[in-house]
């Protein structure tokens, strides 16, 4: 009895045992869904609730996409405005002013001159009547700069900035950039906010996953004590199960992509209407593809996350007695 | 094949199932398990199967001491011991061929390999052609032999059946038995628990009789008129 024997893990040759482990794992894939389409009206049930909670942040993620595309539209409006050093001859303004158009951070360059400023501000002001009485144009001339796309951002914008205030002539810029500030504030809250939603409901959709994977396994308790007492391992017990899991994922992820498409389709008509009133021609973009693609690897994986949470906490509990 | 040394088994209630429990069944022998309800055959069947651990002493099964065996081995241990239940524990919603099926699926054998073995089971316990049956529509003495062709189908070298012949009249009762005979002719070793006594007089094997938790006497020497007078019938 001191020098034991090894436990005979299978009798098979390692060949044998390779190319049945990938046979095995068909059969349980095959089986389990054989197993979900005989308890049709049930396993409906389930993959409607995963389907719809979902479909959630799925819509919330077009929702967002969506939002970016017009903010981006938006992000283009910021603006430099440089004031340029009193004293200075209109020929170093003029090279100035070519200097920025070289660089390649800047796509456009427009210059108001002193007396231009001066005109602008009476028509806009209303203070007319008292410039009047001033001896000389206290007004600074202005350079307007728009950055290029890639510099179109506050952060993009302000770095610019600098830039162009080492420059010699330029006394001080400004940067409009507080409005985009904040609609870049309320954007990420936009986004923060669908994160925490799409927690939940991901969450949700693991709870509901290993609830449902808990009543298969009680109501196959007989047979697992069967399997345990003729030796099947935890892993070959487990195995369907978590396929069924998958499975759900799989499909609910597919009527989450159904539903966003009904979805787009039902509010691209009002929509589009009510860009028209602002003479925008964007179009409600749905999820693409490779989007599709993600939902319904993620879903499995929340399948197989709810499932295997399941199996290893009720699968233990069923011993043979 | 299974040596017991000075078992105990106390359950956590506190309730003795199995007092210094000593017997060593040397491989190739058939023997009969005996005692009233209660007097621990169960337990003593679940030491070997590893349902249950000892408390004390220790447990061998086919060279493998069971206090060495992680709980995620039981499973291979299990595939050398077959087992027959009283209530032969079948899937009522699977065909006898898939029930007698199931420890070649789980040990990971091929299709026509499964078949073959399958039938040739089916062959042996008499219940050949009925494997597109549901165990329902069997009767309890041939469900009953679904349940030894399951337990055999694998070749373990190790058969134990607990109350096999529980349900059934003595004629097939004694028709299990001979099944059990020839499985043991064919080299694999057998241990039946049953207090069923008349079975037991009719043959003339080795006999372990437990009272109280306690093997009864001389258990080398233990005859079938030894144990009949132990029991006072």
């Amino acid at each position: 009895m001191s020098q034991q024997p090894q436990l005979v893990r299978s009798k098979l040759p390692i060949s044998g045992r390779i190319v049945m482990f990938f046979i095995r794992h068909i059969q349980h894939a095959m089986g389990s869904m054989g197993e979900l389409w005989r308890n049709p009206v049930s396993s409906l049930m389930t993959m409607a609730v995963l389907g719809v909670s979902l479909s959630l942040p799925a819509a919330l993620q077009v929702l967002v996409k969506n939002a970016e595309t017009i903010t981006q539209s938006w992000n283009s409006a910021a603006e430099i405005s440089l004031f340029i050093d009193e004293g200075r001859s209109e020929r170093s303004i003029q090279s100035l002013i070519s200097r920025i158009s070289a660089y390649s951070e800047v796509s456009a360059v427009s210059y108001i001159d002193r007396d231009k400023a001066l005109e602008e501000f009476q028509r806009l002001s209303g203070f007319g009547e008292a410039l009047a009485y001033l001896d000389e144009n206290p007004l600074p001339a202005v350079i307007t700069v728009t950055p290029s796309i890639k510099y179109a951002s506050p952060n993009g914008a302000r770095e610019l900035l600098k830039k162009l205030e080492l420059e010699p002539e330029v006394s001080f810029g400004r940067l409009d950039i507080e409005w985009l500030e904040r609609l870049q504030a309320v954007v990420r809250l936009l986004e923060r906010t669908v994160m925490a939603i799409a927690a939940l409901l991901v969450l949700a959709v693991v709870l509901v996953i290993g609830n449902t994977i808990r009543l298969a396994i009680m109501n196959r308790r007989t047979e697992i004590e069967v399997m345990k007492l003729v030796g099947a391992t935890e892993s070959f017990i487990q195995r369907p199960f978590l396929y069924t899991g998958i499975w759900f994922g799989v499909i609910g992820g597919i009527l989450a992509w159904v539903i966003i498409n009904l979805l787009v389709w039902y509010l691209d008509g009002a929509l589009a209407s009510l860009l028209g009133l602002y003479g925008s021609t964007l179009e409600m973009q749905s999820l693409t593809l490779v989007e599709l693609g993600e939902l319904i690897l993620l879903a499995s994986f929340l399948g197989w996350l709810g499932s295997y949470l399941s199996v290893r906490q009720h699968l233990r509990a069923i011993e043979p007695s | 094949m299974i040596r017991f040394e000075q078992v105990s088994k106390v359950y956590p209630g506190g309730q003795k199932a199995l007092t210094d429990v000593s017997f060593h069944l040397k491989r190739g022998e058939m023997a009969f398990l005996t005692g009233h309800s209660g007097a621990g055959k169960s337990t003593l069947l679940k030491l070997i199967t590893v349902i249950e651990r000892a408390n004390a002493g220790r447990v061998a099964i086919n060279g493998h001491d069971i206090a060495n065996i992680r709980p995620k081995d039981v499973p291979f241990l299990r595939r050398d011991i077959g087992m027959i239940f009283q209530n032969h524990h079948l899937l009522m919603d699977r065909s006898v061929f898939d029930n007698i099926a199931l420890p070649l699926v789980i040990e990971g054998f091929a299709l026509h390999e499964i078949k073959k073995r399958v039938l040739a089971a089916l062959d042996m316990v008499g219940l050949y052609g009925k494997e597109r049956h549901y165990p329902i529509m069997l009767s309890g003495g041939e469900q009953q032999r679904v349940g030894i062709a399951r337990a055999i189908v694998n070749k373990p070298p190790l058969l134990l059946a607990d109350e096999p012949t529980g349900n059934l009249d003595p004629k097939l009762s004694m028709d299990i038995l001979r099944l059990f005979e020839t499985f043991n002719d064919a080299g694999t070793t057998v241990l039946i628990a049953t207090h069923d006594l008349g079975l037991i007089a009719r043959m003339r094997y080795r006999t372990l009789t437990l009272k109280q938790g306690r093997i009864l006497g001389g258990d080398e020497l233990a005859s079938t008129h030894t144990t009949a007078s132990a029991f006072g019938q």
